[in-house]
């Protein structure tokens, strides 16, 4: 493949980049990326994806977008409530790059889906906002052998991680979601939308240095933020034997799908 | 009367020139040489073979209506019939050949004018405010000091070889009209404590790498002017840059040294002599008034006079006395037209006329009653601007690519299509008599650019790699004492939509001009300008395909597509080859003094000199200069021999050349003369761009050695990218992407423009670990090598 003028022109500042170049924008252009939930953390992963020219974005979401989501949901518009959240992202997308070839899926991923969505693609984004939904796309990423970018909000805290397979998984850290009802729901809890934000992209760079190969990723480690300190914390995380996913014995083969209320505020 | 004395040696210097003129045709002078000698007498080379251009010294401006008859009939007996009003305050005659040098130079003795220093690096003509000694609101008189100081400046024999040209201006007033800050000596009017006196400024000047002059004196009394002048250029003398012509000016020794040291020299130079009050200037009186006109008054009178009255008539100080400000149509004036001004005006006395900087006349002590003369002569001169607003006649531009070889667009052409283009709107000119709009056909600012208002200077611009006219756009060039600032580059525009940019740029600013919106021009910029040009700019911005309409593709005023090949190339080339030239002749003729039978010892000389400029002939080609004979044979060694273009069985006697005893030579005598066929046959494949073909017209591709080491790697061809014309930071996106593509080891060469690229793309290069093995400068661009890595 190569690069129009346009192209060159478009993308001219990641060319210039040492570590990208005309090379990794290619491989950019190239890369298909999955991300699941087109909420708080999935509107600026799809923005900067889009932007930065990934051929391939695939949207997984059930929702429509709602007036209590734009407060961070910054890919949805005011106009866009009532609309489904998967065709106001393509929107937006399409009107950011034309490059982008966009791939809809107006449902949620569950046990029986997942790894049916996510086959075709480099790449994963969990941009969910329940737990039942972390560990499904961590168990179907383990067991696809896909790499994939964990992130989770509330309040004034985000957490991010980064799967590739052989690195520590979600579960060797967390080993199943927290019983229904012990920590309070997003909608009960509140969250700062400027966080999400502050996740998302961090998940969409590490998306691109996955795509590009540069530098080091999250991975065996989780990125902790503090927003009122401002305090980013670097915890080192280390793959379990006996994770039941990923571990030595792995007891969860199969995937199911657990219950959990869903945050109305992702 | 007269603007300045010349020194009665100057009479001895012109028979010298007469007899190196006649040399010259014989072919006894070479062509560098005597290039040497003319540009010193004023007389320079146009872009057509054969044919000059003189360049008359006007001290302060000045000349008088005897003075401009007889330019204007030696420009009409040798010349193109003209006399050329020019941004320097002088006059030129154009289109001399070499036969009319002579009588040029002679006639100009019979009215006291000298071409003498109108070139070269020397004092040129200095300048002050048009109107100085007539104006209202005026410090004082400045033109005594600069006729004063010409005078002594050219009697001084240090003055004719100074390592570069030496700018100086007067200003009668903080306003600076003299834009002191742009040269390298600018003195503006001051009065402190009664004590007449100067602000002195130094270190500005314009051109490709433009800075603004710094302050030297806050203030230094009137009787100083000499001593200040005479310790700079002393220090500029002894510490200026005589090798480099590109970085010789006394701003770049500003640059080197920094104020505290530059100060520290100065002051050296400075404090030997300014208590020395025999050195003070002797000042001319120069009379603003008028002689009692034998002429009858005539009158004038309807819509027609009394416009022009208010556009270009001003009062002046001299109470019944009026100055008229005349624009020229690109300076230029008819014998016959020259002839009519000076009859009338010599009617009120000699002092009565200032050349301006935008290439215009200025007519000064006409006695208010003979306005209506005036009137009816200047209306029927043919080649004036008067019956336009005084904008018009403001624009200023250079030449351009018409006479200039570093041209890349024609701003004379697009001069006049703005020209025509505001003329046929409904813009309310009159509102903006003092905007400057000029425009340079380069990055060179002989139109001035820098300090315009709206300036343009010529770029390539491109699309689907086809070149068309472009222009840089410009804003915000200010003057004034102290305050001085460059215009800066908001965006560019193809040259064809321009005259529409300007017009719809103007009117904008005539419309908040007229309802006072702003306080000042810089306001409205900040608050509005700027964004305007940018997003008239985005909308001129459709530019059709080559196949679309070729007529997008060709400039204004020519008859061709723009190219590059006649640009800088050619003009480097002709430096390049002029600098050439001198060893080839010294290889022919030194050759023929072996025939001679002179002696092994005579013969060991003859024979190094040959070595030698067989080494140096072409090292220029790549760029390299060298100082001392063992670096010209290190050098060539490095980069001739080891790069594969020469013979490796010539390294042997080089190295003799450069280490062993030149009486050695004679025992390599077949070397020496092998190497200088060799040097000339190579010399005779060169291209335009400077390479070298083999007897079957392939292009050698040598491999640049820059280490020792690199001289192993085998010959391999070398990628050529033109990235001339584009923009920071796509010419380093493109090169970047071409060496991805590349294999380690390969080479890849680019042209790049003077400015911003050269200055970032090869950094960036090697900042991705790639080697940049030498980077050379060919006119208005730059070639660089670079080594994939
Ligand atoms: C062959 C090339 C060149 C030619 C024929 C040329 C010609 C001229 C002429 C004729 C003027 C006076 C303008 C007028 O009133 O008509 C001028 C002014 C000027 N030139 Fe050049 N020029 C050349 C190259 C350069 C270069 C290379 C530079 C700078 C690096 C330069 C810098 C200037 C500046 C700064 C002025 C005017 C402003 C001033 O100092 O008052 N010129 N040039
Ligand atoms: S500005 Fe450029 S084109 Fe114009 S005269 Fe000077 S060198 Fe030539
Ligand atoms: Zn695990």
């Amino acid at each position: 493949m190569n690069l129009t003028d346009e192209q060159i022109e478009r993308y001219s500042r990641h060319i210039i980049l040492k570590d990208i170049g005309g090379i990794g924008q290619e491989k950019i252009l190239n890369a298909k990326v999955l991300v699941i939930g087109s909420g708080g953390l999935g509107a600026p992963v799809l923005l900067y994806l889009a932007a930065a020219g990934v051929g391939t974005l695939g949207i997984v979401d059930g929702d429509v977008v709602d007036v209590t989501n734009l407060q961070r949901q910054v890919i949805h518009h005011t106009p866009d409530v009532g609309v489904p959240k998967v065709e106001s992202a393509k929107a937006k997308i399409n009107a950011i790059n034309p490059d982008v070839k966009v791939i809809v899926h107006y449902e949620l991923a569950m046990a029986h889906n997942i790894l049916d969505l996510i086959k075709d693609y480099d790449f994963i984004i969990d941009g969910t906002d329940n737990f039942p939904a972390k560990f499904l796309i961590n168990d179907a990423c383990v067991m696809a052998g896909k790499p994939y970018s964990h992130g989770g909000i509330l309040r004034f805290d985000g957490q991010t991680m980064t799967h590739v397979p052989g690195s520590a998984c979600y579960r060797c850290i967390f080993k199943e979601p927290p019983p229904k009802n012990a920590v309070p729901t997003c909608s009960q809890a509140g969250v700062l939308g400027a966080i999400a934000g502050i996740l998302g992209t961090t998940q969409a760079a590490e998306a691109l240095k996955y795509i590009t190969g540069a530098g080091e990723l999250l991975t065996n480690q989780l990125l902790v933020l503090d927003a009122l300190k401002m305090r980013f914390r670097n915890v080192k995380v280390k793959k379990n034997p006996n994770c039941p996913v990923c571990g030595t014995n792995p007891t969860i083969t199969e995937l199911k799908d657990e219950e959990q209320v869903v945050c109305d505020l992702k | 009367m007269q603007f300045y004395e010349v020194p009665d040696t100057l009479y001895a210097e012109q028979d010298k020139f007469e007899l190196d003129i006649e040399e010259f045709k014989k072919g006894n002078i070479d062509p560098v040489k005597f290039k040497g000698i003319r540009v010193a007498h004023g007389v320079y080379e146009q872009r057509q073979p054969d044919t000059y251009m003189i360049r008359i010294r006007c001290a302060a401006g000045g000349i008088t209506p005897t003075q401009l008859k007889k330019v204007a009939e030696l420009g009409d007996l040798y010349g193109s019939g003209e006399v050329h009003f020019t941004t320097r305050q002088e006059v030129q005659v154009h289109d001399v050949k070499i036969d009319g040098v002579m009588p040029v130079i002679r006639g100009l003795n019979e009215v006291q004018l000298s071409s003498r220093g109108g070139g070269g690096n020397t004092i040129r003509n200095i300048l002050t405010s048009p109107d100085s000694g007539v104006s209202l609101d005026e410090v004082f008189d400045v033109d005594p000091y600069a006729i004063a100081l010409t005078t002594r400046m050219i009697h001084e024999t240090d003055s004719w070889n100074l390592p570069r040209k030496f700018k100086i201006a007067f200003s009668k007033n903080s306003d600076d009209d003299s834009i002191t800050q742009t040269t390298c000596l600018g003195f503006v009017a001051q009065v402190k404590d009664e004590q007449k006196g100067f602000a002195v400024y130094c270190a500005g000047g314009m051109g490709a790498k433009p800075m603004v002059g710094h302050e030297l004196f806050d203030f230094v009394p009137d009787t100083k002017v000499y001593h200040v002048t005479k310790a700079l250029k002393v220090m500029f003398d002894k510490h200026g840059n005589r090798r480099s012509k590109f970085s010789s000016r006394i701003k770049f020794l500003w640059k080197k040294l920094d104020r505290e040291e530059f100060v520290r020299l100065f002051a050296e130079e400075y404090d030997k002599i300014k208590d020395d009050a025999s050195l003070n200037l002797e000042l001319p009186t120069l009379e603003n008034a008028a002689l009692d006109a034998t002429i009858p008054v005539e009158t004038a009178q309807g819509d027609a006079f009394e416009l022009w009255k208010r556009r270009y008539v001003s009062a002046q100080k001299q109470a019944g006395l009026v100055s008229i400000k005349l624009p020229l149509v690109l300076g230029d004036l008819l014998r016959k037209d020259a002839d009519k001004l000076s009859a009338f005006l010599a009617e009120f006395g000699e002092n009565t006329i200032r050349c301006d900087r935008a290439q215009n006349m200025r007519l000064r002590n006409i006695p208010e009653a003979y306005l209506g003369n005036a009137f009816n002569i200047i209306s029927k001169l043919e080649h004036t601007l008067v019956g336009h607003a005084p904008f018009i006649g403001n624009m200023i531009n250079c030449t351009g690519a018409q006479t200039c070889k570093l041209g890349i667009c024609l701003p004379r052409g697009l001069s006049s299509h703005i020209r025509e283009r505001l003329t046929s709107s409904d813009l309310d000119l009159d509102a903006i008599p003092d905007f400057r709009l000029n425009m340079s056909g380069c990055p060179n600012t002989c139109g001035m650019h820098h300090i315009a208002h709206l300036g343009f200077f010529g770029k390539v611009g491109r699309k689907d790699g086809d070149m068309y006219p472009a222009y840089n756009v410009l804003t915000g060039g200010k003057v004034e004492m102290g305050h001085t600032q460059y215009a800066e580059r908001q965006d560019e525009l193809p040259v064809h939509f321009i005259p529409d940019f300007a017009h719809d740029f103007l009117k904008v600013w005539i419309d908040r001009k007229v309802k006072g919106t702003y306080d000042t021009y810089y306001d409205f910029l900040e608050a509005e300008g700027n964004d305007l040009v940018k997003s008239l700019c985005a909308q001129y911005k459709d530019v059709p395909t080559f196949d679309e309409n070729p007529d997008f593709y060709v400039d204004f005023g020519a008859k061709k597509r723009l190219s590059m090949d006649e640009i800088g190339t050619a003009e480097c080339s002709a430096g390049v080859f002029d600098m050439i030239d001198v060893d080839r002749k010294s290889i022919k003729n030194n050759t023929k003094l072996l025939d001679q039978e002179l002696g092994a010892e005579e013969d060991a000389k003859v024979l190094y000199r040959i070595l030698f400029s067989s080494a140096r002939m072409l090292l220029v080609t790549r760029g390299l200069d060298a100082n001392t004979d063992e670096m010209v044979f290190s050098l060539f060694i490095k980069h001739f021999i080891k790069t594969g273009i020469v013979s490796d069985e010539f390294e042997d006697v080089v190295k003799v050349g450069r280490d062993a005893s030149k009486d050695e030579l004679v025992l390599h005598k077949d070397k020496v003369l092998g190497l200088a066929a060799a040097m000339t046959a190579l010399y005779e494949s060169m291209d335009d761009s400077l390479r070298f073909k083999t007897k079957d017209g392939d292009v050698i591709n040598e491999i640049e050695a820059a280490e020792e080491e690199s001289s192993a790697t085998p010959k391999s061809s070398i990628i050529e990218k033109d990235f001339r014309g584009v923009p920071c930071p796509m010419n380093f996106v493109k090169t970047k992407l071409v060496l991805e593509a590349m294999k380690s080891g390969e080479f890849l060469r680019i042209m790049l423009d003077d400015g911003e690229p050269i200055q970032n793309v090869p950094n960036s290069v090697k900042l991705e670990g790639h080697k940049v093995l030498s980077q050379t400068q060919l006119g208005a661009f730059w070639e660089v090598l670079i080594e994939k890595v």
